[in-house]
């Protein structure tokens, strides 16, 4: 185990309606074992000791699986790790001597809480547009009464991985949802029990969408490569073509 | 109706718009460089198309026309989801780094997808000069004696040489990430046929991007003052040809 001495360049905004700016921390004695949060807790603790404000920042589970962490490491959403989340990325990717840029996401749909907090609720509004079956909620069926392909099972388990982090809207120049929204559409398109509502799930989120203020697709593919869960360019394919079969046949 | 108007204003509708209308326009520039590739066989071949051509009275309007319209499209569509891409992100990040690992593997020609406004503006400028020369006549006009000669002199100029290599060899960067992502934007994204599109799509944009940009740098190589005299040599051999056309 060695440790490193570390200069974090980290984004302060007291509000939401208040301007913000970088500060620099000087952190000594960061074990390459540490995670990167628990790297900010270190740092949170040396300011609380000097009686100063700790940084804020958001976290859950700490085993990257409910998307909540959630921060630019060096320009790179997540950091530079790949298939990985901020709780889960680990200090031996710096060296020694690094500077570490941290910054929040930033896009208009995701406004800054606090320093480096973002409210992302806008991809549940995302959601909430469409991206649920209803079904009424009987008794367990029998198993195997509704046929699922295993192809298809698979790509919907993939497209289900989405943990909603928000990191590909972080990544993309144009601050766009369609990677998520692409996943979130594909793991019901893909399955029985979504096709009810297919045409009005993919009309509504895509609305919702643009609504919120995200920006358009240009196929850059920065999103692929940030998510932290694997998602694939192919779900955005299949999102342009599940909008575009929905607006052709739609009866109105 | 309305669902479909509405439908293709959204995000994925205007992006729709800009593939279809951008793969219409590649198929125009097929046609456009095989066309001013007639030059290369023969001043007479090249005029003897362009007689052709514009001896469609009815026909080269309405196709003219579809073109305009083609451009318009793309360009306007382009033009509003930059600035909504923009306004989609009020405060820029500090520092922003790729994290696509290998750009010729992974996520296409990444580059290239990042510079589709800034390449189409040069592109559109490009486009204006050259419609300036051949179309509306007003960027060095002159008396001559036929279309190849007329080619061949706005070719031997500098600043055309300049512009038009520039305009030929950023629209092949603008094609580079265009192409394919046409196809992904209109939902085909397959493991068998992406990278057979991907490869396809450079080696379209590399034909077209160099293809163009022969032209300006044959014309700097002094390769169509040869024309000029051709044309006049063809000239003195069918003086009947050029009393008709004058
Ligand atoms: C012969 C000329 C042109 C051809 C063949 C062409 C072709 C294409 C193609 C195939 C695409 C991909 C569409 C997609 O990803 O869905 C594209 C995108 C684009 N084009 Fe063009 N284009 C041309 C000229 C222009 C011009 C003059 C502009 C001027 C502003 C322009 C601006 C754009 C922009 C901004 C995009 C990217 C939009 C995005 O993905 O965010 N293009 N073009
Ligand atoms: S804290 Fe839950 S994914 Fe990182």
């Amino acid at each position: 185990m060695s440790s490193l001495k570390l200069t974090l360049k980290v984004w302060r905004q007291p509000s939401r309606d208040e301007a913000g700016q970088f500060h620099t921390y000087h952190l000594e004695d960061v074990s390459t074992e540490m995670s990167f949060l628990e790297m900010l807790d270190v740092l949170n603790e040396n300011l609380i000791a000097q009686d100063e404000e700790p940084v804020a920042f958001d976290h859950d589970c700490r085993e990257g699986i409910c998307g909540m962490c959630s921060l630019m490491i060096n320009g790179q959403a997540h950091g530079p790790d790949n298939e990985t989340t901020t709780c889960q990325l680990h200090m031996r990717h710096f060296r020694d001597g690094d500077t570490i840029v941290i910054e929040p996401w930033r896009a208009k749909a995701f406004p800054v809480i606090r320093d480096l907090v973002v409210d992302r609720s806008a991809l549940d509004r995302v959601i909430a547009a469409g991206g649920y079956v209803s079904v009424n909620c009987g008794s367990a069926p029998d198993a195997n009464a509704v046929l699922v392909p295993k192809t298809d099972a698979d790509k919907a388990m993939d497209a289900a991985a989405c943990i909603g982090c928000g990191a590909c809207v972080a990544a993309c120049k144009n601050a766009s949802a369609m990677l998520f929204v692409g996943a979130k559409v594909s793991q019901m398109a893909l399955l029985p029990q979504g096709k009810p509502e297919r045409a009005s799930r993919v009309l509504n989120m895509v609305a919702r969408m643009d609504e919120e203020g995200f920006g358009n697709c240009t196929n850059t593919a920065e999103c692929e490569a940030a998510c932290p869960a694997g998602i694939s360019l192919s779900n955005i394919a299949r999102l342009n073509r599940e909008y575009l079969k929905a607006a052709l046949t739609a009866a109105n | 109706m309305t669902s479909l108007i509405r439908a293709l204003s959204s995000s994925i509708g205007k992006k729709l718009l800009m593939s279809v209308t951008g793969l219409a326009l590649c198929g125009f520039l097929v046609v456009h460089l095989s066309g001013n590739l007639l030059l290369y066989v023969g001043a007479a071949e090249y005029d003897a198309y362009a007689h052709a051509l514009h001896a469609q009275k009815i026909l080269l309007p309405i196709a003219e026309t579809g073109l305009f319209l083609l451009f318009i499209l793309h360009i306007a569509l382009g033009l509003i989801t930059a600035g909504e891409n923009r306004a989609a992100r009020e405060v820029k990040y500090d520092t922003q780094r790729s994290k696509v690992i290998d750009p010729s593997s992974k996520g296409a020609p990444n580059l290239a997808s990042k510079l589709m406004v800034p390449t189409g503006l040069i592109v559109l400028m490009f486009l204006l000069i050259h419609l300036g020369h051949f179309k509306l006549g007003i960027i060095s006009p002159g008396d001559d004696a036929s279309e190849a000669a007329k080619a061949g002199r706005i070719l031997s100029e500098g600043f055309t040489q300049v512009v038009y290599l520039i305009g030929t060899l950023v629209l092949g960067i603008h094609l580079f990430h265009g192409f394919q992502s046409a196809f992904q934007t209109m939902g085909l994204n397959h493991p068998k046929y992406t990278p057979l599109i991907k490869t396809f799509g450079f080696i379209f944009a590399v034909c077209i991007g160099l293809g163009f940009a022969s032209f300006p740098a044959m014309g700097y190589l002094g390769r169509f003052k040869e024309t000029e005299t051709q044309t006049t040599e063809n000239r003195a051999e069918t003086p009947t040809s050029i009393t008709q056309r004058k």
